[in-house]
Parts: C-alpha cells; structure tokens; sequence
C-alpha cells in the first residue's frame, strides 16, 4: 500500500466513506420504524378506544378507527405511516388531538439545548480529568479521578439529580432548581428555540445570564454518567498511546512533554472516547427522560414519557424514531470526525 | 504497571495461577466481592434479617411516620411508618431477581446469535449485525418504557422489557470475541482434523469467551439494577405495597427536602448494590485481562 495518497482523493475518499455510513443508517432507521410499528400495532387495546375512553360508543370508535386508517390490513397501514413519515408527518395525538410534528418541532429543542450542554460539559471535564489522571498516575488527582468515574457509573441519574436539587436548595437558595428560565423575564420564542441562543440573538444578557443559570444543573446531572465514563477512557487511551514507539522517540529527542500531549497524544487518544460518545448518545437521550422529571425541564423526553405512560401510540413511535434519527445524525458527525483526525480509517475505508 | 511478581518469574505459574494470584492481589475487587456478597446473602434471608419483616408489605403505622433515623428504625421510616430498612432489604430482593431473570435470558441467547453469527457468517451474521446496530440507536430506556407500558407495568414486563433491549449488547460483544477467536490458527487445526461444527463452537470458540462473558455479566448485573430502578422511578414497576428501591425513591421526593432520609436510604442501597457490582466486575476483568 502506498502511503502517496493526494488531498483530494482523500477528500474524495471521506465522502464516500460517510455517504457509505449513511445509506446503512438509513436502513437502521426503516428497520427502527417497522419495529415500532409492529410493536404499536401488538398493543392489547384498540388504540382509538383508548383515545376516546370508556365512554365513547362503537359507532364513534369505528369511525375513529376508520379515520385513522387503523381497519385497513396492517402492511397498508405500515406502507401509509412510511409514507406519510417521508413527508414528515407522525399523525395526530391520540390524546390532545394536536399534530405530534408540531408538538415535538416545540419541544426538541429544549432537550437539544440540555442535551448539548451536557456534551459540552463531559468533553471540558472529563478529558482533562483524564489526561491529568494519567500524566499523574496512582497519586491523589488519580484517585480523585477515579471517585469521579465510579459515582458517575454507579449512581442513578435520577438519585444524583435530586441530591444536587437537595444540596443547592440548601446552600444556595437563589439558585434556580425547577424550569428553564424564569418567565417574569418573557424570554424571546424563536428563531432556534435553543434559549441560550436566541437570548443572545435577540440582545438579552439577562435572558441568557438566567438560562445559563437553570441549565447548569441539569446539564451537570445528565453528564455525570458521561463524564465517568468518558474520563475512565481517555485515561486509559493516554496511557496506552504513551508506551507506542513514536511518543517513546519524542521522548528520547527531548521534545518538551506539553508538546508531546497536545498535538501527538491527544489527537491519537481522543478516537476512543469521541466513539464512545457518539454511542453514549442514545443513553444520554433516555436519561434526559429522568432528568426532566426531575427539573420539570418540559423537553421532547418530558413529552415522550407522558405519551408512554398515556399509551398515547403515535406519539410513542414519532419519539423513538425522532431519538434514533438524533443519535444517527450525532453518529455521522462522529464518524466524519474521527475520520478526519485517523488518516488509517480514511485508507481502510478504500482499501 | 505496578511489580506484579509471577510475571517477573516469567511462566512459572500457569495462566489460571496468574489470575487468581492478580484478583486475590486486587482489594477493590475483594471489597466488591464483600460488597456483591451481602447485598446477596440479605436478599435470601430477607425475612430473617429484616427487623421488621411485615414492613414490606401493607402495613400502616401512623404513630411512626416520617420518623427520622434512631435506633429501632436505623433508615427512618416513610409516609405510612413504616421502616425503611426493612423495605430496602426486601427492595434488594426484587433488584436481584430483576438481575437474574433478565441476565439468564439475555446472556445465553445474546451468546448464542453472537456465536452463531461469527461461526456461519451469511445471512445470519448480516441479520445479528444489522439488528443489533437498529438497537444500538435506541435510547434503551426509552424502548424499555415503551415495550414495558405496552403491555402492562409489572415486573415480569418489567424483566421482559429490560430483556428485549439487553441481549443485542451480549451479542455484539460475543461476536467480536468469537470473530477474532475463529480467525486462530487451532480453530482450523480442529477443522482439518474433521471437527463438527458444533465441537468448534462449544469446544473450541465458547470456552475462550467465557472470561469474556463473565465479566460482562458482573458488570451488567450493576447495569440491570440500575436501569430497574430507573424504570421503577418513571413509574413502570411493581405495584405498591411491593417495595422496590426506585419507586421508593420516587415516592419520597415529595416530602423533600424535610425527610431527606426516605430518598437518601433507598438510593445509597442502590448504589452499594451498583457499586459492589462494578467493583467485583472491574476486578474480574484485571483478573482475565480482557476488554470488555
């Protein structure tokens, strides 16, 4: 194999790869969407009595049913909901009767907003914890590393999110512990729906200074099992690329060591835990579930377990697949990253 | 690396000796082991242990209630007075039969397809892989919730649920380990010598899974507790009086934050039970050497 490879096959080369990513993606989402719907369609109860209720007579439920599409053979009403989801329409609540598109286009950004923080949060903490805690193995920043990883592994989400409400309820007690961002300020709606963002779009400090304020708690809570587990690997990628042949020569020339972390360690170490959070994805979008509860944050998650616990069906499936397209949408992005950054994945990938 | 002193000896001791002599060097992996041990142990005599045994059950005291933490009631008691500890322990019970049930399906059948899958190839490796990459997209809570709302919130659909969404990590794990063993030179040394195929998979490829398997199990297990709890939390469980740590945990919130014991008793026994767990499992996979 030779290694003269010029930039632009190697462009070339990338693209492809992702596009190859994205057509097995999009079979992942299909596959998805027929699992939920076998899954809807197995439920004991007739969804459209559900909706009504009790006390809703069989006349009324057989038109519903038949409005629904729900009398039709079960392939043609699968065949209609892909096609109707093709042209971005989930049908309406079984329960309020509104479209489900627009309820989840309402609340997505808020969970985006937390969700992306907490990212944000996992990345500042954990991979420095993690270079610090290898670069100073077995002594007591390795141990407090260590504590770190284990609580954020250990405890529940829910457990670490009402101890931190507890702890900040009574430490500090202007510290906002419920909500996104205190009404009596009429926070600007639109244009992103991320608050954080469009605060500082439409010129309000004070806006954006009171969103930061709310989210940091939650954020902290949903990244704690991310930031356990993401120092635990950085740690261990560090320490593993420090014994490979190219660092140990740096080494040897008297290259000085902050030279050596950053562009050399680093780079080669970051590929394992940027996966891992790429995969992490999905389960930082179901404890989002939990931390909403706790922080009556009213996102996409508080939605999508109201919607499970009411058997509200069409709402169910619109919130699995809308997880499954943001952890496929993350995953891509992932994958484009770390290509970038190991030149051996962009040839494997023609080999 | 720290001295380790067989090593230095080169192979005077076989593999088997070298792991225990690692795992019985490893304290964390004893005090999880300690750890994983009691919780087992209080689980199975629960009603012997518990100071008030009929406390798990529909009992209502209402002299005792919201009585903070003393001696004859170490953990306090909740709303209707009853003791929390006595609660916790039968919560223990219920977490570890959570575990067994879910672990016992998903284990063997995440092992079988995933063994299958790298020995057979075709079709049925395309089918594992693909289906395991469509549940890797999932959130497993949420499709947990929704598998286990559909039909009716209760343990066993509870344990069914959990099951669902378990197995695909077993599988892909076991077919990474078994694609890699199978590519070994012994296993076509076994072909040659005419072998079956059902020798090579169960001979040959599934004992060098087995270290494998065990710690993923170990580590699981803290994972099942975990995700029961979770679920129980969200209200997907058992149903009162039964005690269950989550919905334990649940219940209490609202008397935050005057009766912090009522939240703080159930949850630390969810995570000594998580962490004894991932101790034992950490210790496990030093033990093996292997990555899981």
């Amino acid at each position: 194999m030779t290694l003269k490879v010029d930039r632009r096959t190697m462009i070339l080369d990338c693209i492809s790869a992702i596009l190859k990513r994205l057509v097995g993606f999009i079979g992942v989402l299909c596959v998805l969407s027929l699992m939920i719907f076998i899954l809807a369609r197995v439920v004991p109860g007739d969804p459209a009595r559900i909706a009504l209720g009790p006390n809703a007579t069989q006349t009324q439920v057989d038109a519903l049913r038949a409005s629904m599409g729900l009398d039709r053979p079960v392939i043609e009403q699968y065949a209609l909901y892909l096609w109707n989801g093709l042209h971005g329409s989930f049908g309406k609540s079984l329960i309020s009767g509104k479209s489900v598109n627009g309820e989840i286009a309402e609340l997505l950004p808020a969970t985006l907003e937390l969700v992306i923080v907490a990212v944000l949060g996992i990345i500042v903490i954990a991979v420095p914890l993690g270079v610090i805690t290898a670069r100073y193995r077995n002594s007591w920043i390795d141990t407090i590393g260590r504590l770190v990883s284990i609580i954020g592994v250990t405890m529940p989400s829910f457990l670490f999110a009402i101890i931190l409400q507890l702890a900040v309820a009574n430490g500090l007690s202007h510290w906002p512990i419920i909500g996104r961002v205190d009404p009596a300020l009429h926070p600007p709606a639109g244009p992103t729906g991320l608050l954080l963002v469009d605060s500082l779009i439409a010129a309000r400090p004070e806006v954006f200074a009171d969103a930061a304020r709310h989210i940091l708690l939650p954020a902290l809570a949903l990244a704690m099992a991310g930031i356990g587990q993401i120092t635990r690997i950085t740690r261990s990628a560090m320490i593993e690329h420090q014994r490979r042949d190219h660092v140990l020569t740096l080494k040897s020339f008297g290259v000085p060591e902050r030279v050596i972390v950053w562009p050399y360690l680093l780079k080669l170490s970051s590929i394992a835990p940027l996966t891992v959070l790429g995969l992490e994805f999905a389960s930082l979008i179901g404890n989002a579930f939990v931390v909403e509860m706790v922080f009556s944050w009213g996102g996409f998650a508080s939605y999508g377990l109201e919607a499970i616990l009411q058997k509200d069906l069409n709402a169910v499936m619109a919130v699995v697949l809308v997880s499954g397209l943001v952890f496929v949408t993350v995953n891509i992005v992932v994958d484009a990253i770390v290509m970038l950054i190991d030149p051996r994945l962009r040839l494997k990938e023609v080999r | 690396m720290a001295f380790d002193a067989p090593a230095a000896l080169g192979s005077a001791l076989s593999p088997r000796a070298m792991a225990w002599y690692r795992f019985s060097r490893n304290r964390q992996a004893w005090i999880g082991a300690f750890m994983v041990i009691s919780v087992i142990f209080v689980a199975l005599f629960a009603p012997l242990i518990a100071p008030f045994p009929d406390h798990a059950g529909a009992v209502v005291d209402f002299s005792h209630r919201h009585t903070p933490p003393n001696l004859t009631f170490p953990l306090g008691t909740d709303k209707v007075g009853r003791d929390i500890l006595s609660r916790v322990i039968f919560g223990f019970r219920l977490s570890l039969l959570l575990v067994a049930g879910v672990l016992a399906i998903a284990v063997p059948l995440g092992a079988a397809l995933g063994l299958s899958a790298a020995w057979c190839g075709g079709i049925i490796e395309k089918c594992v892989t693909g289906f395991t990459n469509v549940m890797l997209a999932i959130p497993p809570l949420v499709m947990a919730l929704a598998i286990g709302n559909v039909l009716e919130p209760n343990l066993v659909n509870a344990m069914i649920a959990i099951t669902l969404v378990w197995w695909t990590w077993h599988a892909r794990l076991v077919y990474r380990v078994a694609k890699s063993v199978a590519a070994e030179d012994f296993i076509e040394a076994a072909r040659l010598a005419g072998a079956g195929h059902l020798h090579i998979l169960t001979r040959e490829i599934l004992p060098n899974c087995v270290s494998v398997i065990s710690v993923k199990t170990t580590l699981d297990a803290a994972f099942v507790i975990l995700f029961g709890a979770t679920l129980s939390f969200l209200g997907l469980g058992v149903k009162p009086p039964t005690p269950d740590l989550g919905s334990m945990v649940a219940d209490a919130r609202q008397f935050l934050p005057e009766q912090w014991w009522e939240v703080l008793g159930p949850g630390l026994a969810i995570v000594y039970a998580t962490l004894g767990f991932n101790l034992l499992g950490d210790g496990l996979r030093d033990m093996f050497d292997v990555e899981v």
